[in-house]
């Protein structure tokens, strides 16, 4: 449906954008995935429209995104970062505005207003001056006004950023009902978000894509050793080491508070639980709590985006238990 | 057309929900009201020279610079720079407008309520007419000039406001670019060289009110009006295209 082939974009000296190639098929929901500045926003706004690429081109549906044709951009509903939204329009006015400049008729309009304002729960400040909304209320204006032309592509760059829980599960709930339908293309930098809404995930780091896949493939290709958290009822002499000593296991790490928890990584294939059971009985260590930990899709995405790769983090926190 | 349009109707939309717009309306008012008194408690003199109230309403006067410089000044400073500001371009231009639609529009909106703000001053003409007859020749020709010329200074407004985020930047090289637009004809009668002389003549604003305030159309001037505004409207569209290459 949209295609991005090759998309550069430089700003002077530096590159925000790096040659990122990538698809997104109809009907399909891809979630973008990057740290701040990792150039998802420019990324998003050469996807659509605003910001011509250096180089590499932009396509919807074969059509040049940056042609001479300006209808193309009527395929694309995009509520950028910063929604911003005119102040002192009420917010059934602004919607019409978006319609008419979408080239929506009158009558259009008026049959699609109902369904949008309660699809994206405004009934109740649909006469409220835009200027006075709470800032959860002008993210949904914004995405009513993105969807309000029924797009066949949109793109929502960070939805949810700057809204409490509530409005949060309500835009979540909104986007994947959404999903149904339409072709999506969300940025975020809220992993759960990724989990729960998205089909595919691309993950950009430094202006390249790092990344590809779904976020179940992500987790398995990238999930590098089996962890195992433990804790005893009380500490020992004796614990740290006896652990380390087990087959399988790489490194132990002590959690700060209390002492006597662990997380353990172990060698892949390898699986000790059985091991520290058995050695929990044999030194009467009473075992409080024993338990896999799974990679989640946060392992890989610090893993893939924290510059020293992985240990980095990690390391500081055990020599400081350590000493 | 159809974005163009939305474009010029939520500007003009947004000029009466702003206070500006009421406070550029007022002072002008305030502005003429007191022109117009001056030039009627003047002519009225026996003392002073007659002379047509109506004509120095237009012509003859600083006034109508004055209020020229200023309303092209404070009607356009908001129009782009605004939606720079805020980040609502980023909606226009990725909606199925063009950039000069956008800059079309705007400029449409501000001409339309700068109309509207001349248009109370027919008021004026009432008022003589019922005390002397009118010649309509001039008055129409008056507000031609009016309408030409600003049409010429809300074109260098929106174009400066396309080059900045801040309505200031833009007031204030709005304001000294119509300066330099009013003046420079004024260097007519200070510049060597009949070449010169002939240009900045043809230039000349001041002679050119002067006229319609007559009842002097000259085509030439009107087409004068219309190139520059078609040229600054033409620069404000590239301006704002190349801001998506920075």
């Amino acid at each position: 449906m949209i295609e991005a082939q090759n998309l550069t974009r430089r700003f002077g000296a530096f590159t925000a954008v790096d040659g990122v190639s990538f698809a997104v098929g109809e009907g399909e929901i891809v979630g973008m995935l990057g740290p701040n500045g990792a150039g998802k926003t420019t990324t998003i706004r050469m996807l659509t429209g605003f910001l011509p690429p250096t180089t590499g081109r932009v396509t919807l549906g074969g059509k040049d995104l940056f042609g001479d044709d300006v209808a193309v951009r009527r395929e694309i509903g995009y509520l950028p970062e910063n929604v911003a939204l005119y102040p002192e329009l009420r917010v059934d006015e602004y919607l019409v505005w978006r319609g008419r400049l979408e080239g929506m008729d009158r009558a259009a309009i008026r049959r699609r207003l109902p369904e949008i304002v309660e699809r994206c729960l405004l009934g109740d400040v649909r006469r409220q001056i835009i200027g006075t909304l709470s800032k959860g209320y002008r993210q949904r204006v914004g995405l009513a006004g993105a969807i309000l032309h029924d797009p066949k592509v949109l793109v929502l760059d960070e939805p949810t950023v700057g809204l409490d829980p509530k409005q949060i599960i309500a835009i979540r709930e909104l986007i994947r009902e959404l999903g149904r339908g339409h072709t999506l293309l969300v940025s975020t930098h809220i992993l759960p978000e990724v989990e729960l809404l998205c089909g595919r995930v691309l993950i950009i780091d430094r202006g390249q894509i790092v990344a590809e896949g779904s976020p179940e493939s992500l987790r398995e290709r990238w999930q590098g050793a089996f962890g195992v958290t433990i804790e005893f009822a009380e500490p020992a002499a004796g614990q740290h080491e006896a652990l380390a000593a087990l087959a399988g296991v790489e490194t132990v790490t002590p959690d700060h508070e209390p002492p006597h928890r662990f997380t353990l990584a172990c060698a892949k294939g390898s699986d000790p639980r059985a091991e520290i059971f058995r050695l929990a009985v044999e030194r009467g260590w009473t075992l409080v709590e024993l338990a896999p930990a799974r990679a989640s899709l946060e392992d890989v995405f610090v893993r893939l985006t924290t510059r020293d790769t992985g240990t980095a983090t990690a390391a500081p926190e055990i020599e400081e238990v350590a000493s | 057309m159809n974005g163009m349009l939305a474009v010029a109707r939520r500007e003009l939309k947004a000029y009466f929900f702003s206070p500006l717009a009421y406070i550029v309306l007022t002072f002008f008012l305030l502005v003429q009201g007191w022109t117009f008194a001056i030039i009627v408690s003047y002519l009225s003199n026996p003392q002073f020279p007659a002379g047509k109230p109506l004509e120095l309403f237009f012509g003859q006067t600083i006034f109508t610079w004055l209020v020229l410089i200023f309303t092209g000044t404070f009607l356009t400073m908001r129009l782009i720079s605004e939606e720079l500001r805020s980040g609502t371009i980023e909606t226009l231009m990725t909606s199925p407008v063009s950039e000069a639609q956008v800059v079309v529009g705007k400029y449409l909106a501000a001409l339309v309520f700068y109309l509207f703000l001349w248009a109370p001053t027919l008021i004026y003409v009432v008022v003589i007419r019922a005390f002397t007859p009118v010649d309509w020749g001039p008055i129409a020709a008056s507000y031609v000039g009016i309408a030409g010329i600003g049409a010429l200074f809300l074109s260098v407004g929106v174009f400066a406001s396309a080059m900045s985020k801040n309505q200031i930047v833009a007031a204030i090289v709005t304001f000294s670019c119509l300066l330099v637009l009013f003046s420079i004809g004024l260097m007519e009668n200070l510049v060597q060289g009949e070449l010169w002389k002939q240009v900045l003549g043809h230039l000349n604003l001041w002679t050119h009110m002067d006229d319609f305030a007559k009842g002097i159309v000259d085509t030439r001037r009107l087409v004068y009006y219309a190139s520059a505004t078609a040229l600054f409207l033409f620069l404000t569209t590239r301006a704002l295209q190349a801001k998506k290459w920075r």
